[in-house]
């Protein structure tokens, strides 16, 4: 018993968890008896209750607690480590096969349960924590049990290692932290991103929620402005055969009073340009009589140019004034 | 994200390039013909306003090609037409289909309690509503994640805004034009 609180005293100070073990282990195979009442010690301990009491929710506080106890197996694991470790295999040679198999059992068990708390894990903040009372809870369950074993622990301790080198991204609490969750996230709310653009760019699409019925919405949006364009083209074909001229004199006139309107000196010129070689290019000429009319009444409204942003405006006044 | 009138003067530009090099189908054709040389026409000049950088402006011009490619390439000088036209697309993913159903069969084994249940017909629904705008989009058989699909289909949407707002603005102008 004197071992036991010994044990205790250095589980309350460093939680150096494979000394600990390898004396447990130690005792056991002098007396398998022993390993009982310290069983019973250890899960009644009230300092350990209190410990798992506080699940990670102070975070400052035990914060601290627990980079000491991450720092601390490094630390003074390793001068004990090789001759802890070689005792242990003078031992397990020692041991009978049945014994190992059992062992070995146990290891796999305890892993599967490593991997279980693992998942559980919350947050970049409390893994730490939780890997503190993951230990305290795998002491709990060890000291249960009758018997238990050093290269799990060791394992344990490089994992728990390996896993503070590269804890990189953010999740929050009650997030998963495996890689595939948090690639999955990202991707998630990547899409939602999407998909709150094409929320502000389909109209009406704002009032919809779910996925499913703003894709519906998308889609719908799409096809109309699909069957729009081969509308408006077959309009159009209807169309210029008579004013073919017309099509060609509005294209200038809207590339001169757009530049013209919106940046005026450098793409004023460009378009001029464009203009002019438009006029060279003779569909002027093709019939005048024609291009006098046009020009003179319905695209007046290009010309007209109120204010600055003007190319909407003129387009909504037109199809105002025409019911479109 | 509105179209832009800068947008706008562009496509017109190319649009009006287009239809000259078009014009001598247009002139002398039925009117079926020349709606059809209208809408090849404008969706090019669509699609070459992003100069290829989007996987929807490549598979339009692939597809127009097809249809007809001596015009599209004639129209696409300005942009490397050949480039563009032979630039390949994203392979679609096939070979890895097998696996997928494979691993679903696996999955559909497990017996499911009824919130989860709910969960897989919600994420059903929104599959196939991603397959339809898949193959609403030009290309969208290509595009293998749903990032790449939504993104494509907001550069979509906008470009379809502003071909359908210059196309109105010229039907209405040109209407006006034979009322008076």
């Amino acid at each position: 018993m004197m071992k036991g609180a010994l044990e205790t005293d250095r589980l309350l100070n460093s939680m150096d968890m494979s000394v600990l073990e390898r004396q447990r282990a130690y005792l056991k195979y002098h007396n398998p008896s022993f390993d009982f009442p310290l069983a019973g010690f250890f899960s009644d301990s009230p300092m350990i209750n209190g410990f798992l009491g506080t699940p990670g929710l102070d975070i400052p506080v035990i914060y601290s607690e627990t980079t000491v106890e991450v720092c601390d197996p490094s630390l003074s694991i390793s001068p004990e480590d090789i001759t802890g470790s070689g005792n242990f295999k003078k031992r397990k040679f020692d041991t009978e096969t049945k014994d190992r198999n059992a062992k070995k059992m146990m290891m796999m068990r305890n892993k599967e349960e490593e991997e279980e708390e693992e998942e559980e894990e919350k947050s970049k903040i409390t893994e730490q924590n939780n890997g503190s009372t993951k230990n305290i809870k795998k002491m709990k369950n060890k000291a249960k049990k009758e018997e238990n074993n050093c290269s799990n622990d060791s394992s344990k301790v490089t994992k728990e290692l390996e896993k503070t080198d590269y804890i990189h991204v953010r999740a929050r609490r009650g997030q998963a932290t495996d890689s595939h969750s948090i690639a999955e996230r990202v991707r998630r709310e990547k899409i939602s991103e999407r998909m709150k653009f094409l929320q502000n760019l389909v109209p009406g699409c704002d009032k919809i929620t779910g996925k499913a019925g703003m894709l519906d919405e998308i889609i719908n949006y799409v096809q109309s402005l699909q069957r729009q364009i081969e509308f408006l083209s077959m309009k159009l074909s209807v169309v210029t055969p008579r004013i073919d001229i017309d099509m060609d004199d509005i294209f200038t006139k809207e590339v001169v009073s757009t530049p013209m309107t919106l940046i005026p000196p450098s793409h004023g010129i460009v378009g001029s340009g464009y203009s002019h070689e438009m006029v060279n290019s003779g569909y002027l000429h093709f019939n005048p009589m024609q291009q006098g009319d046009t020009s003179s009444d319905p695209l007046s409204c290009f010309n007209n140019g109120q204010a600055p942003s003007m190319w909407d405006s003129d387009v909504q006044n037109l199809y105002g004034s025409l019911g479109v | 994200m509105q179209p832009t009138s800068s947008m706008k003067e562009e496509f017109l530009k190319k649009w009006q390039m287009g239809l000259q090099i078009f014009r001598p189908s247009i002139d002398n054709t039925s009117v079926s013909e020349r709606k059809k040389a209208i809408k090849l026409s404008a969706d090019v000049a669509m699609a070459s306003l992003r100069k290829g950088t989007t996987c929807w402006s490549r598979a339009l011009i692939e597809k127009t090609a097809t249809e007809d490619n001596f015009l599209v390439r004639q129209m696409l000088t300005g942009i490397k037409a050949e480039a563009l036209i032979n630039k390949k697309l994203p392979k679609k993913i096939v070979c890895h289909r097998k696996i997928v159903r494979r691993s679903k069969k696996i999955l559909r084994r497990k017996s499911r309690s009824a919130s989860e249940e709910a969960a897989v017909k919600a994420k059903r629904l929104v599959k196939r509503r991603t397959q339809g705008l898949r193959n609403v989009v030009p290309g969208g058989e290509f595009m293998s994640n749903d990032i790449l699909l939504l993104r494509e289909t907001l550069d979509y949407i906008v470009s379809l805004q502003t071909q359908v707002n210059v196309m109105r603005s010229i039907v209405d102008a040109a209407e006006a034009g034979i009322e008076q």
